[in-house]
């Protein structure tokens, strides 16, 4: 394990997966989030956008906030998500960016990726892609995005400093980066940092 | 941690209650752990 780092990031990808896997194939269980409808509802979604959207593309979002709450998207720009999930944000950036944009969502979970390439092509969404690949290591080419977006996953990742890193490399000179993740009001005991389990849970 | 990575004119959000109600609502109240939406920006010229 890298020393500056308080959990091994491999072990901590493993268990994030497990975790992942589990929302993909059963959002309706019991987690420790909320997620899907009343998730998106929660976080101040624009009701309409989200009711268009078919149970599959809905069910298994998983976000911590809302990451176009603070800058809607432009039409045109090309976006990268971070940890799409099942693309939700990725369709709704799709939708705010229109057909002349472009969205590629980035996953490392098998079953995430499955699904949200069946939900973009159940919503004829031809301008949204997904990859296989690590939040530290964004298989898109230095300066290609006008926007990085991301929701509740850098949380989830042990170097931060790397995922800042490449989300700075992907994005152009003037880019944007706009996401929503979870921050603690008081002090975390280190030990408590350094339990893997309470990471995830 | 934003400014350290290159970005700039960093701007967060309000708190949302991200856990309020969800099975893991007793550990994000422990910790005072709200949602949070984050803006920055990569500056058009190298810093």
């Amino acid at each position: 394990m890298t020393d500056h780092l308080l959990v091994d990031p491999a072990t901590l990808r493993r268990q994030v997966q497990d975790k992942y896997r589990d929302v993909a194939l059963d959002p309706h269980a019991e987690h420790h989030f909320h997620t899907g409808r009343p998730l998106a509802a929660r976080l101040g979604y624009d009701q309409a956008v989200v009711d268009a959207f078919p149970d599959r593309a809905v069910e298994s979002f998983a976000g911590v906030g809302n990451p176009f709450s603070l800058r809607r998207l432009a039409p045109g720009e090309r976006v990268v998500d971070v940890g799409s999930g099942a693309g939700f944000d990725s369709f709704v950036a799709a939708g705010q960016v229109g057909p002349t944009g472009a969205v590629v969502g980035i996953d490392m979970t098998p079953e995430m990726l499955t699904k949200s390439r069946r939900n973009a092509d159940e919503l004829g969404a031809t301008h949204v892609s997904f990859r296989d690949g690590l939040a530290e290591a964004i298989p898109v080419e230095d300066g290609w995005a006008d926007a990085v977006i991301s929701n509740g996953v850098i949380n989830l990742c042990a170097d931060k400093q790397a995922v800042f890193a490449e989300i700075h490399r992907v994005l152009r000179p003037g880019g944007v980066l706009q996401f929503a993740d979870i921050a603690n009001g008081r002090p975390v005991p280190l030990e408590a940092l350094r339990d893997i389990d309470l990471w995830t849970g | 941690m934003l400014e350290d990575s290159g970005f700039a004119d960093v701007e967060i959000g309000p708190p949302v209650d991200t856990f309020g109600g969800a099975k893991g609502e007793d550990k994000a109240r422990a910790f005072d752990v709200y949602g949070y939406a984050f803006l920055a920006r990569k500056p058009a010229t190298p810093r």
